[in-house]
């Protein structure tokens, strides 16, 4: 298909390594994070890594939405769709989260009426089959997915369907980049940036991070010449001794984003005082809520939750992953106590999520490497 | 437990696009103006309806690139690299 064939060909492929291997100097160690967990998944999955110099590390970044969701919010979840009369909605990924006590799926066993659907235009529809029923979106995701809820939220309030509502779980992400950056255990030469959420907000949010970190930032798309070319981006920057935003995926993210959906977020959403992040802890004006003119959409104001926070297991390390301090394989339950079937953290759930990407694709590279 | 039931729609065991931030170019096969939807095909030929609100106006034959159901931009043909 157009857009897609042109960026998976091998021959510019293997052109493209062989450029990003003439530019990196002999002794120097580059660390690369991609933010978005979407690029760690086309990494393992193309085998991208596998392209690069030895001395070109990537690190994984904060951006799978699943990732980053706490315990605490999973249980208010399950606590919700246990309620008498309560249809559940929620993305797939989101089904396997593991709360304190159990999983949306582990709850659904149990007898809690919880779908899955594809995008929140679904969770309506089953709101308007069932006007006898309270439906409940369970809503995650970056910037790339909050415009899909607040449209459907206005969707909501235009034809006046009273029995839908929506648990915010939004997440912004130049925040949590920015507690990155500040965090000693971290030592980046660049970042490739997020090429989906950028399509909303654009590129200019990003430019923090060369002005007051002096990092370079290219914003890449998701196909293997993608990243293959953002990285040579990088790479040239250093080279030249420059540090700005650069765009690689101009066919959709254009420099100012997306107006229109920027709008439909800023009517419907408000910024949290502070939102609790999986691994991360506690960072401000991360998360959002309904806004004021939104609320009687508000679940957590329609129903009850526990809202406790709840510890991660001692043995899960997703937080060192996240923060991309450790590799997926140096956890100590990597796929032994944590698996994609039977996970403990959250980054073994979504396959955008590090642990999984790897133990999905990468783990049988590492098995070759060891033999 | 030890699989993802297979949900409606555009979730597969062990990967779900829409919590992966993954966007897909669709294109439009025709458009209902009224209601703010577009009949598109996707990658697999699947066929979508697809909220078009935040890159409207749209015809037959406009690639988009979609996330949750929702159209978030306009491919831009002169921006691949030949």
């Amino acid at each position: 298909m157009k857009f897609v064939d042109e960026f998976r060909d091998a021959d510019v492929g293997r052109a493209l390594a062989g450029e990003i291997l003439s530019q990196v100097e002999p002794g120097r160690h580059y660390k690369l994070m991609e933010v978005c967990g979407g690029h760690t998944h086309s990494i393992y999955k193309y085998g991208v890594d596998d392209l690069l110099p030895a001395n070109v590390e990537l690190v994984h970044g904060p951006g799978c939405p699943v990732c980053v969701i706490p315990m605490g919010r999973v249980d208010d979840g399950i606590a919700i769709a246990h309620r008498e009369g309560v249809i559940f909605t929620c993305f797939g990924d989101m089904m396997r989260v593991p709360g304190s006590d159990g999983s949306l799926l582990e709850a659904k066993a149990a007898g809690a009426d919880i779908r899955m659907v594809y995008s929140p235009l679904d969770a309506l529809r089953i709101a308007k089959q069932n006007p006898d029923r309270e439906v409940v979106f369970f809503a995650i995701g970056f910037e790339t997915t909050a415009p899909s809820t607040a449209l459907t939220l206005k969707r909501a309030r235009a034809e006046g369907v009273k029995n839908f509502s929506c648990m915010c779980s939004h997440v912004t992400i130049v925040p949590p980049l920015r507690a990155l950056l500040e965090s000693p255990d971290l030592r980046l030469d660049g970042f490739i940036g997020p090429g989906h959420v950028s399509t909303v907000v654009g590129a200019r949010p990003f430019e923090f991070i060369p002005a007051d970190y002096g990092k370079p930032v290219v914003i890449a798309g998701f196909e293997p010449l993608d990243i293959l070319q953002a990285i040579s981006m990088i790479l040239r920057q250093l080279q030249d001794g420059r540090c700005e935003v650069e765009n690689e995926y101009k066919r959709v993210v254009p420099y100012e984003g997306n107006l229109r959906a920027l709008e439909v977020m800023a009517e419907v959403f408000e910024l949290r005082p502070h939102f609790e992040w999986r691994g991360l802890g506690f960072i401000s004006h991360s998360g959002l809520k309904l806004s004021q003119a939104y609320a009687e959409l508000d679940a957590e104001q329609r129903f009850s939750v526990p809202g406790v926070r709840v510890a991660d297991p001692k043995a899960c390390q997703c937080g060192e992953v996240l923060k991309g301090v450790i590799k997926p394989w140096e956890c100590k339950v990597f796929g032994t106590g944590c698996t994609p079937e039977r996970p403990i953290g959250t980054c073994m759930v979504s396959s955008e999520g590090a642990c999984a990407a790897y133990y999905n694709f990468g783990r049988f590279a590492r098995e070759r490497e060891v033999v | 437990m030890s699989t993802l039931p297979t949900p409606d729609a555009g979730c597969e065991s062990q990967h779900c696009i829409t919590c992966g931030d993954v966007g897909d170019p669709n294109t439009v096969l025709a458009v209902d103006g009224d209601r703010g939807l577009a009949l598109c095909c996707g990658p697999d030929g699947a066929r979508n309806t697809v909220e078009i609100a935040l890159v409207a106006p749209v015809a037959a034959g406009d690639v988009l690139l979609v996330h949750a159901g929702t159209a978030i931009a306009r491919l831009d043909d002169q921006a691949v690299p030949s």
